[in-house]
Order: structure tokens, then C-alpha cells, then sequence
């Protein structure tokens, strides 16, 4: 009988963990193939829904140099609408969260430093009085907080701020960094997540040992944050001999998870003959990430990942996202995470095929649907950004 | 004087920061920079795709590229670029496209590092060959992208025909 309930159980599994996609749109107006589009950030944070609308920030070079764009859909449109330059100069790296009732705040690298604007409205804001880079933004709890790298001496360090709104108008109350020591080597790539406490966690690329190394730390209120910790559970250390410092580990993404919980994904080469695997821990509620957990399955266990980003929920509802080669060209794959492990790897129809379909961008909305984005790169036609809708069946 | 050497000293360590762990004593220089001196030069360009701390690359610039003759044969005919594998640094491809060094090892669909990556004084690929390599092994590389027998030939087919 129990024999019976558990093969129950294991078939269900699959179905349980089924989307339903809806038929991809393209959300940029102006291809080309000298067009380049870009969807990398400081978490993967190009995509976010606000109430009904979905927003979408990039960045391409169609006016001849690198420039950042955001284009909505709301739910009941059919297409994207037009998109709204969001820079006035060279700009890179673009992030948006959602506000509510279809606001949104995005941020980016200008001029060496970085801003952030409200929209629909508002005016940019210079966020960095140093130079600074790789921005990320979170929200949660009525807080919006920033991360950014920021030069500090010879090295970057990662700062967090917390933002205010005065309608349409951002301010920035506080700007800390997680360390108050000068970093000792380059740091960079920050990701951030709120909390259903209300806490706020930050992890990032860490040179201090050496080598690349995921670091996390948190704080309850945003000023004060804890000594940093390893992400990853794989130890630095040379190789026989006294050579290197450790493998590599990078592009660190964060989300709220639960009720309390934060999990993150990052790309990992401790298996440093098959390149980058897409790694994750949790942490349940307790400020303190476990063990260490391979993401992919293993039909992708010989090929690097890429691009992984991770996005959840309050409902517990958690999604691993990336791309590989392992059917031959760039292909977007997901992964749920059931409550004990991450499932088979599903390739995401429309990101999935002929043609390289890579750069996923990810968010759940308040109703659980997922919103996946990515580039559709080709050399004859110009490489498009797609977007699509999932539904659980 | 000692203002100057400790500019000298600092200008070092900034440079070893932002090129991670490119071997010593080579004049590697960023991708844009290396590509630019190419088309200036004609020479091909020698790149070498590393990671921060990554052993493999430390044991073949140690064993490897500490080689005096090496040095000299690379160095007087390859303009060197260093890329590092998972920098959030800039570079402009030869088709115009802006990407990051760490972009770069989804291009050439990197696996592991070291990568060697031999391309025309216009930036286009010739051969990439990954993992620690030997003097002999470089030397036999030189011949076959100076020698233009890449035009012919792959790189296994070369080597098979070698005498």
C-alpha cells in the first residue's frame, strides 16, 4: 500500500510541476543585425509585474551607443508597448522591481555611476556620489532597497541603500556598506532580496580569498548588516603543488521564498572540467544558508549553465532558471524546486529549438504565473527579446 | 624618485587587480586594446582566457609559459590579450557588440580554463584549444596559425601530419 502511494506520488510529480505557456511575444520594436540587445544585471532583475503590467528593462545599441530601454504590457494588451528610453548617456545594465498598481522603479549604470527612476513618470536620480556599478534593486515589507558595487580605494565594495518615494519622486535615506572595512579585492555582481520578515539579504562575487567566491550577509533593518559568509559550502584552498587559490563561482541571484525564506542560485565550477553548474542553498528563516545544491539534472551534468537566475514566492513556490547547450544550440531551461529537490530540467517552449535562445530573465507574480524573458539571437535577422507567460496546469 | 616608484609599484598592482592572473613578465594587454594593436600591427592575436585563482592556469604559467624562448616567440609575434572568465569587464567585439569578459566564455562556449584562442589581426577565430599545454605544444601552435596552415587544415590534422 505504502509502495503504491509512493509510486502515486512520483508520477504526480511531473505533473504537478507542468506549466502552460503562452505563445511568445517579442518586446523590442527595433531589430537589426547590427543591434545588439543585452539582458545581463546585478540579479537578473529585468523583469517585473505591477498589478496587471508587465515591464521589461534592457539594453541595446540602436542609437549607436549602449542605451537602456523599459517596455510595458499590460494584461489585456496584445503586444508590448512602445519603449521608453530610460538614459540620457551611455547606460548598461539595466534593473526594475514592481511598486504596485503598475508603477515600477528601475536603475542602472550611467557615466560610471548609477540611477534609478520611478515609472511611468519621475525623474532619474544619481543614487552613487563614487563611481559604481552593477546595480540591483529589491522591495518588500514598503522598503525599497539598492545594492550597488561602489569603487572604494582600489577595489569595489558592495553598498546597500534604502530608497524613499515622495510620489513620483525617489530619495535615498541611507547608503551603507555591508563592510565598513576597505575591501581587500574586488567585489561585484550584488543580489538582494526582502524578506516576509522584513529582513534584508545581499550576496555578491568576492575576490578576498583569491578566487571568486559567493558571499552573503543580511540585516534586520538595513544599517546594519552581519559579517559575511560563503554562499557556497565548496572550500577555498590550492590545488596540489600550491597552484590557484580555489575553483570559481559567480553571478550570485536572490530571492524571497516563503514566509520568511531566501534561496539562491549561482553559477559553480567545482566540477571544473564540464564548466559552470547552477548551484543553490536556502535559508529558511534562520539568516543562515545550508548546504549546497546542484541544480540541474543530470542530462546537463557534461555542459556548462548559464545565466541562472532563481525566483519564488510567498507561497513557497520557488523556480530555477538558465540556459545550455545540451541539445546541440542555447536553449532556456527551468527547474522547480518540489520542496526536497529541484525536478527535471523542462525546456521552455518558445526559448527551447533551433536558433540560440539564452539570457533568462525571470519573475512569479502575485498570482503565481511566471514570467520568463530572453534573447533570441540571429545572425541573419538581428537578435530579439521574447517573452512569455506560464500558467501552472 | 620614490614618488615615481611608488607610483610605478602601484600602477603594477592595479594592472595584476584588473588582469587577474595573466602569466609574468608578458606584455597582455584587455581585448580592445589587443584587438586594436592588431589590425595596427597585422600580427595575430594570442588570447588567453583565465580565471582568478584557477590552478590550471597558475600551473602553466608556471611551467609553461616561464619558458625565456616561449616568451620571446609570443611576445615578438602575437599581440597578447587576457581575458578573465568570470570579470564583469567591457570588450567590443569585432562585429560591434558590446559583452562582458566573463560574456566572452559563452561565446566560445568555455569549459574549463585555461583557454587559448588564436584569432586573425581582425579578431576573427582560428583555433581554441583548452586545458594546460606544454612549450612544445604552443610552439607547434605558432606554426600552425603563423604558418597559415589553418587555412588548410584543422589543428588535429596539422598535428597528425607533423614531422
Amino acid at each position: 500500500m505504502r509502495a503504491a502511494a509512493l509510486l502515486l506520488a512520483v508520477l504526480a510529480l511531473p505533473a504537478h510541476a507542468a506549466w502552460e505557456w503562452s505563445a511568445p511575444l517579442t518586446v523590442t520594436s527595433v531589430h537589426g543585425v547590427k543591434i545588439f540587445p543585452h539582458l545581463e544585471s546585478a540579479n537578473r532583475q529585468g523583469v517585473a509585474v505591477s498589478g496587471d503590467t508587465v515591464g521589461v528593462v534592457w539594453e541595446d545599441n540602436r542609437s549607436g551607443t549602449p542605451q537602456c530601454y523599459l517596455a510595458m504590457k499590460p494584461a489585456a494588451a496584445a503586444a508590448f508597448q512602445p519603449e521608453i528610453p530610460l538614459s540620457a548617456g551611455e547606460c548598461y545594465e539595466p534593473v526594475m522591481t514592481a511598486l504596485g498598481a503598475g508603477r515600477f522603479v528601475a536603475a542602472w549604470e550611467e557615466a560610471g555611476k548609477v540611477h534609478a527612476r520611478v515609472l511611468p513618470g519621475g525623474q532619474a536620480l544619481q543614487l552613487s556620489k563614487a563611481d559604481a556599478v552593477q546595480i540591483t534593486l529589491a522591495a518588500g515589507n514598503g522598503t525599497l532597497y539598492a545594492a550597488w558595487a561602489e569603487q572604494a580605494g582600489r577595489f569595489r565594495r558592495i553598498v546597500v541603500a534604502q530608497l524613499v518615494l515622495h510620489g513620483d519622486a525617489l530619495g535615498v535615506k541611507t547608503v551603507i556598506p555591508v563592510e565598513a572595512a576597505m575591501p581587500a579585492d574586488e567585489q561585484g555582481w550584488p543580489a538582494l532580496a526582502v524578506a516576509g520578515d522584513g529582513s534584508v539579504t545581499v550576496a555578491w562575487e568576492d575576490r578576498r580569498n583569491r578566487h571568486t567566491v559567493p558571499m552573503v550577509s543580511h540585516s534586520r533593518d538595513g544599517r546594519r548588516f552581519a559579517a559575511p559568509a560563503r554562499l557556497t559550502d565548496h572550500k577555498s584552498g590550492s590545488a596540489p603543488g600550491g597552484l590557484g587559490a580555489g575553483t570559481g563561482a559567480m553571478r550570485p541571484t536572490l530571492t524571497a521564498w516563503g514566509e520568511r525564506g531566501v534561496a539562491a542560485v549561482w553559477l559553480d565550477k567545482r566540477d571544473f572540467l564540464s564548466g559552470y553548474d547552477v548551484y543553490a542553498a536556502f535559508d529558511t528563516g534562520s539568516r543562515r544558508f545550508g548546504k549546497n545544491v546542484r541544480v540541474q539534472d543530470n542530462f546537463g551534468d557534461s555542459i556548462a549553465q548559464w545565466h541562472a537566475r532563481i525566483v519564488g514566492d510567498a507561497d513557497g513556490r520557488l523556480v530555477a532558471l538558465w540556459d545550455d547547450a545540451r541539445d546541440g544550440t542555447p536553449d532556456v531551461w527551468l527547474s522547480d524546486w518540489d520542496g526536497e529537490a529541484f525536478g527535471d530540467d523542462v525546456a521552455v517552449p518558445g526559448a527551447a529549438g533551433p536558433g540560440e535562445q539564452s539570457d533568462p530573465l525571470a519573475t512569479l507574480d502575485a498570482a503565481g504565473s511566471l514570467h520568463v524573458v530572453w534573447l533570441d539571437r540571429d545572425v541573419t535577422n538581428g537578435t530579439r527579446i521574447r517573452y512569455a507567460r506560464a500558467e501552472r496546469k | 624618485m620614490n614618488l615615481i616608484k611608488m607610483l610605478l609599484a602601484a600602477s603594477c598592482l592595479w594592472a595584476g587587480a584588473v588582469l587577474a592572473d595573466p602569466p609574468k613578465g608578458y606584455p597582455f594587454v584587455g581585448y580592445d586594446a589587443g584587438l586594436a594593436a592588431a589590425r595596427a600591427s597585422g600580427k595575430p592575436i594570442f588570447l588567453y582566457f583565465g580565471r582568478y585563482g584557477c590552478a590550471w592556469c597558475d600551473h602553466t604559467n608556471k611551467k609553461t609559459f616561464s619558458d625565456v624562448a616561449l616568451k620571446k616567440l609570443y611576445t615578438q609575434n602575437y599581440e597578447l590579450v587576457y581575458v578573465d572568465a568570470e570579470s564583469g569587464k567591457r570588450l567590443t567585439l569585432p562585429s560591434g557588440e558590446r559583452i562582458t569578459e566573463a560574456e566572452l566564455g559563452v561565446r566560445l562556449q568555455a569549459f574549463a580554463t585555461p583557454l587559448f584562442v588564436y584569432l586573425t589581426p581582425q579578431g576573427d577565430k582560428i583555433v581554441q584549444i583548452p586545458g594546460f599545454k606544454t612549450v612544445q605544444d604552443f610552439r607547434d601552435y605558432d606554426r600552425y596559425v603563423r604558418g597559415g596552415h589553418y587555412k588548410q587544415k584543422t589543428l588535429l590534422e596539422f598535428l597528425g601530419s607533423k614531422s
